[in-house]
């Protein structure tokens, strides 16, 4: 039965896929899109990597699909005219490259990855029983760093572009019983989402795709109205997480003489009090993406 | 006992099923946005109630079950309103041009 359940999501994923390139209306380009990213999300689910599958279906599909969805209308028609026939060979032909590169690296990767190993042989001592946040928070921790910084440079570049945000106008009797349930669930499900982190699939990038959503239906819904997005403060948080890790990777620095090398026995709260930071700075970042930066006085 | 409490919970998932496929269906023929948004938001959160009732029959479980029920409860809420939103601009179209000529 899951056999021919993997090869009709296959499937699926194809043609979804097919039909955001090629459908010629842009919205329907988008739900394309957006279906996608749900059906890859499942897809990383029958691979066992639940903690992809979340960040995925998350930010992959929801948030960037929202992104998207506010960009829709905003940017000029494309070109009616057609790509040259040589752009689409190349393009082709590049696909067709790294597909096989992706092919040929999976088929001659002959022993077995030593990192698993690794990982639950010193899972014990990381401060973390799930092994993907042990790897994110602990053994690879400055990769994450950098992860975070990335999250920031996208954000000072929108600030600098200064796009137009988007103009919400109120939208009815039911918005707001609506963010009445929407809004405490998203609050809950983040929580979760981060304290679960430390045992199982979850953690800060997840729980503050959560939250962003969350803020964003409440911005949308025009219930906040722009007077928040206009304060200086999200700017602040969504910096505060970057500043935070990079505070932390110092201080254990001074403290073990190796940066972000925890002090022994502790790591568990180091964990705990820098992914509460980056969940909550990753929501602000991600809210502010979507509504623009705060306006420049 | 156990059997027929399996077969129960697969019939309301096989019923939950059913009613998204007619969902489908009824997305795919029916003429105007109106009769599609109607038959989507009902048949969909009944389908997907059904298959969480289903689902919770099978695990037997607080906390799986209370997952299930939220996950409902998000599938119920977010296509009543989301219907609405779509159905009023359908009528009141103003609004998504105001946002359009931002």
């Amino acid at each position: 039965m899951l056999p021919v359940f993997d090869v009709v999501l296959a499937a699926a994923i194809l043609v979804s896929a097919a039909l955001a390139l090629w459908v010629r209306d842009r919205i329907a380009a988008v739900s394309g899109f957006l279906v996608t990213g749900l059906l890859v999300s499942l897809s990383w689910l029958r691979l066992g990597a639940p903690d992809v599958a979340l960040a995925e279906a998350a930010i992959g599909a929801g948030l960037t699909g929202a992104l998207l969805l506010r960009s829709a209308h905003r940017i000029p028609c494309a070109p009616s005219k057609a790509l040259p026939p040589s752009l689409w060979c190349a393009a082709g032909a590049l696909a067709i490259a790294i597909s096989g590169a992706i092919v040929w690296t999976v088929t001659s990767f002959g022993a077995a990855p030593v990192y698993p190993s690794l990982v639950a042989d010193n899972l014990p001592e990381s401060g973390a029983q799930n092994p993907v946040t042990a790897v994110l928070l602990n053994f690879r921790a400055w990769d994450t760093l950098l992860e975070i910084a990335v999250l920031f440079v996208a954000l000072t570049v929108v600030i600098m572009v200064a796009p137009a945000r988007p103009r919400t106008a109120p939208l009815g009797p039911l918005v707001q019983p609506f963010a009445r349930v929407l809004l405490p669930l998203t609050v809950l499900i983040g929580g979760h989402l981060l304290w679960q982190g430390g045992h199982a699939p979850g953690g800060a990038f997840q729980a503050g795709a959560v939250l962003a959503g969350g803020a964003i239906a409440l911005g949308l819904s025009g219930v906040i109205g722009s007077k928040l997005t206009r304060q200086n403060g999200l700017a602040l948080l969504a910096i505060a997480g970057l500043a935070i890790f990079a505070l932390a990777a110092l201080a254990a620095e001074v403290l073990t003489g190796a940066l972000l090398g925890y002090p022994a026995g502790e790591a568990k709260t180091w964990i705990i009090a820098i992914e509460s930071a980056l969940t909550l700075s990753i929501a602000a970042t991600l809210f502010l993406l979507f509504f623009g930066p705060a306006e420049r006085h | 006992m156990t059997a027929f409490v399996e077969a129960l919970g697969l019939a309301m998932m096989l019923a939950g099923t059913a009613f998204l496929v007619v969902a489908a269906i009824g997305v795919w023929r029916l003429p105007d946005l109106l009769s599609r948004l109607h038959v989507l938001t009902k048949a969909d959160t009944a389908g997907v109630a059904l298959i969480a009732i289903g689902a919770a029959i099978h695990v037997q479980d607080v906390a799986a079950t209370l997952s299930l029920a939220l996950c409902t409860l998000l599938v119920a809420v977010s296509g009543a309103t989301t219907g609405h939103l779509i159905a009023r601009d359908q009528f009141n179209p103003s609004v998504a041009d105001a946002e359009e000529g931002a």
